[in-house]
């Protein structure tokens, strides 16, 4: 009992030195930006410039360090570091460049019926595998087949539902993609259930990738799963060494783009994440390097006075997962008391020492086209107001309020900084609690679920849409009101004109006319409603080594463009 | 002498069964290693077919029983994660934690030893002082902060291998296992010196001790041939067990410098809920445990007759 206090009493401290340096520090910069609405973020390290992309000269080995993933085969790769691979050996049917914005891959052009239930890629001919085979429509429909059978039991096989024959080859009745035609060699043609007029972003994801015949189905090739054979501009140099590395090596006969100019890129296998990449990147041993927070502000200090510094806003978001549909937050007053009466800049000088960037809108700025600055008018700190909606909500001093976080990743501190500033600012009582990952989900899919919760997401495709379907949609809710819900609609936001909106802009060709319905429709959920509270955007910083090479940048899923790296 | 290995082989069995079985249930508390554990949930179907796949779908007690009939024929099964055998995965690690454990038990038995006995041979000495000093230091600090201080000062430096370093800089073994190994071996020689100083001043005390300086016997003699032997028994215990436990893995020292072993095997499974391999690894430990301590049991017998007896 009395350790409990005496912890406790510790913390309460801690968190109360944090929130205090936080404050000294907004003063010391001084000159009252704290209820303009208008000035632009005053907190945030900013962005580095974007790299001017050059011709490079083959050569050179580049190195760096991920941790081991579960997977480089397309079938199954999913998270981050096994993606990284995947995206080296193979090219699919379109590219994401480092924006996000589209370019052709393995298909010159795409296009979609009338009413884009239908789509048809035209494919570019004489392109190879690294064995020499040659990548046509059938690679592509081998590739889906192989991801979509149920005994290959692929994690990420969710990706293709929509085309047409997919659940029944997950349900194993089928062996086939009905809707999948591969007659004419150079040209593939997908039909979907769900009509979507911006489907062939999906493609972008590598579970899309062409695999040759030699690959197997269902996805039980152990020889294959090792060392992957693909059409990308790398190949394996070697199978994969677990825990170990992973040595590629470029693809001569490449011919979608141009070469990679890289002779090599040596993968190294850590134990340790970004502690073990820092500490390889300090002692020359890595090219590039990812960095545990506690050290980006020395790093910085040391690194970008050397031009070795990246900082991009990326594909992500952080955000507090809302319950508007249990008290005390079913008023949309409440939700926005509750935002507005958060100090985001404080929190980022404090706990972040600068390296976030506060956020305005949901949809974050790596979409420029559909990114709208300021749209989240209660993301601004205004105490007034914020004690003004308060009060008519009934969200009276002393309202308890749950707020709860996943321990052990770094969210310690600002989430006790947030409970601290909701206590001070409108003397709510915030039950903080931290718990184990899935024990969050499961907490947050209970239909009692009320109150707060910490939550962050990022984009499967290049594509705003990515961050209102699944998150605000009534469909994502997956489960009635008394049921725990399946998808990943956990705040159970549901408004039909917003579902309508999205459901317009599935069904717009034009691109420019279908990023305005989604605008319209974050504008319902977001600004209007307050359906989730937008905290900082996700920022990610990296090291590279500009002394050796050129062409350093971050692709779209902040891992390095490996591709145009070239020695200097 | 027979009769007592048969007792001793039967204890070990019920052990192992008994292990096996709490374990099972602690990884089935431990929770669903299918279930959503990211900022994006599994879909249900997709659970479906992984647990179907894993022979998870199943009830417990009809999985412990497959468990158990797969681990008599010497099939480990496939890892949830990667979906490769885990025999192989073991199989490639065993060798190298099966290299640290040496070294380390080498070295601790060494050091541990011998200045055991400098201790007990001339107690309250300078020498037994520092001995005191230095094993109470290396007991106290714990086997992380070593680590990581001879990481970031040693490694790098002379014949040991940096950490980390690129894959394709490859380090003769003999260089790679000896930073992990002293790592491990500070605090086990610690213990080894405490002990073999404590039981050797209790034998250095026994009649028959006195009886031999009485025959006239060298003190070189009565140290080594009487002294010894004696003196010994605790410490074969205590390095039975531990090359048991280092043979399970040791999780912080290999994790900490990149030596792929068992440890870092199982450490890597706990994150992920990789339950067969956490099965394979823990059953393995416990096995080579109940043997180890089953051979020091014989062993015993064999030095001291009256255990046999009793």
């Amino acid at each position: 009992m009395r350790k409990q206090a005496w912890l406790r009493a510790a913390a309460g401290l801690t968190a109360a030195a944090l929130v205090l340096t936080a404050c000294s520090q907004k003063s010391n910069e001084g000159s009252g930006d704290s209820d303009g609405g208008d000035s632009a973020p005053s907190a945030g390290w900013p962005e580095t410039p974007d790299v001017e992309i050059k011709d490079g000269k083959p050569g050179g080995t580049f190195r760096f360090g991920i941790t081991e993933p579960t997977a480089i085969d397309p079938y199954n790769g999913q998270e981050s570091e096994g993606l990284l691979v995947t995206k080296q050996l193979f090219t699919g049917l379109v590219q994401a460049d480092p924006d996000g914005n589209i370019e052709p891959g393995v298909a010159d052009k795409w296009e979609a019926n009338d009413d884009c239930s239908q789509w048809t890629f035209d494919l570019k001919t004489g392109t190879k595998f690294h064995n020499g085979e040659e990548v046509n429509s059938e690679s592509f429909k081998r590739g889906w087949e192989r991801v979509s059978a149920k005994a290959s039991a692929s994690e990420v096989a969710y990706h293709l539902t929509g085309i047409e024959g997919f659940d029944e080859m997950q349900a194993g009745t089928a062996n086939a993609l009905s809707g999948v035609d591969a007659s004419d060699p150079a040209k593939l043609v997908v039909k979907l259930t769900d009509p979507n007029c911006e489907w062939y972003v999906r493609t972008v994801h590598p579970v899309f990738s062409p695999v040759p015949s030699t690959a197997g189905a269902p996805a039980t090739n152990t020889a294959y799963v090792e060392a992957p054979i693909g059409n990308g501009p790398f190949m394996m140099d070697g199978p994969w060494q677990h825990d170990v590395g992973i040595k590629l090596k470029r693809f001569e006969d490449y011919s979608i783009g141009h070469k990679a100019y890289l002779d090599s890129v040596e993968i190294t296998i850590t134990a340790n994440g970004s502690q073990d990449e820092y500490a390889g990147y300090q002692n020359g041993t890595f090219d590039w390097a990812r960095m545990p927070t506690p050290v980006l502000e020395q790093a910085r200090a040391t690194y970008e006075p050397q031009n070795q510094w990246i900082t991009r806003n990326t594909n992500g978001m952080n955000y507090l997962l809302v319950m508007g549909t249990q008290k005390p937050l079913d008023d949309v007053k409440a939700r926005k008391a509750l935002s507005m009466a958060i100090d985001r800049d404080a929190i980022i000088n404090g706990v972040f020492k600068g390296s976030m960037t506060p956020a305005t809108a949901f949809v974050p700025p790596v979409f420029p086209d559909a990114f709208q600055e300021g749209l989240c008018e209660a993301c601004t700190f205004n105490l007034d107001e914020a004690k003004k909606l308060a009060k008519e909500a009934g969200l009276a001093e002393g309202t308890e309020l749950n707020f709860q976080f996943n321990v052990d990743a770094g969210h310690e501190e600002w989430t006790a900084a947030i409970k601290d500033q909701l206590e001070t600012n409108l003397g709510l009582k915030v039950n903080l609690s931290g718990v184990q990952f899935p024990d969050l989900l499961n907490n947050e899919q209970q239909p009692g679920a009320s109150g707060i919760y910490r939550a962050a997401w990022g984009a499967d495709y290049p594509t705003p849409s990515n961050f209102l379907q699944p998150l605000l949609s009534t469909e994502a809710i997956g489960a009635g009101p008394s049921e725990p819900t399946t998808g990943d609609n956990r705040g159970r936001y549901s408004n039909e004109k917003f579902d309508q909106l999205l459901k317009d802009g599935f069904a717009t060709k034009d691109e420019a006319e279908r990023i305005k319905k989604f605008q319209e429709a974050e504008k319902i959920a977001i600004g209007d409603d307050q359906a989730l509270i937008p905290l900082w955007y996700r920022t990610q910083h990296r090291l590279a080594n500009t002394e050796k090479f050129i062409n350093l940048r971050m692709d779209f899923s902040e891992n390095p463009d490996l591709y145009e790296i070239s020695i200097k | 002498m027979g009769k007592f290995v048969i007792r001793r082989l039967a204890q070990a069995v019920m052990v192992v069964i008994a292990a096996t079985i709490l374990l099972f249930i602690g990884l089935f508390v431990l929770g669903d290693p299918f279930a959503s554990s990211g900022d994006k949930v599994v879909p249900p179907e997709t659970q479906a077919i992984l647990r179907e796949k894993f022979g998870m779908d199943q009830s417990l007690p009809m999985q412990y029983l497959t468990y158990l009939g797969n681990l008599v024929t010497g099939d480990l099964g496939i890892d949830l994660n990667q979906r490769r055998p885990v025999a192989d995965m073991i199989g490639a690690a065993l060798p190298n934690t099966a290299r640290l454990a040496l070294i380390a038990i080498i070295i601790d038995v060494i050091i541990g030893v011998v200045a055991g006995i400098i201790a007990a041979v001339w107690r309250y000495s300078f020498w037994d002082v520092l001995v005191t000093i230095i094993t109470t230091l290396a007991i106290g600090v714990p086997t992380f902060v070593i680590g990581v201080w001879l990481r970031q000062t040693v490694s790098g430096v002379w014949i040991f291998p940096q950490v980390p370093r690129s894959f394709t800089e490859l380090a003769p073994w003999y260089t790679e296992v000896l930073l992990p190994a002293v790592t491990l071996a500070i605090v086990d020689a610690a213990f080894i010196a405490r002990l073999m100083r404590g039981s050797m001043l209790e034998v250095l005390r026994m009649d028959y001790i006195r009886t031999a300086r009485a025959k006239g016997l060298g003190e070189r003699t009565v140290i080594m041939k009487h002294a010894f032997r004696n003196s010994i028994i605790p410490v074969v215990t205590y390095v039975g067990i531990s090359i048991g436990i280092l043979l399970g893995g040791a999780i912080i020292t290999e994790t900490l410098f990149q030596y792929n072993g068992v440890g870092y095997l199982l450490y890597r499974s706990i994150l992920q809920n990789n339950n067969p391999v956490i099965m394979a690894i823990v059953t393995f430990a416990v096995l080579i445990y109940v043997l180890l301590s089953m051979i020091v049991d014989i062993l015993y017998a064999y030095l001291d007759p009256r255990i046999r007896l009793s």
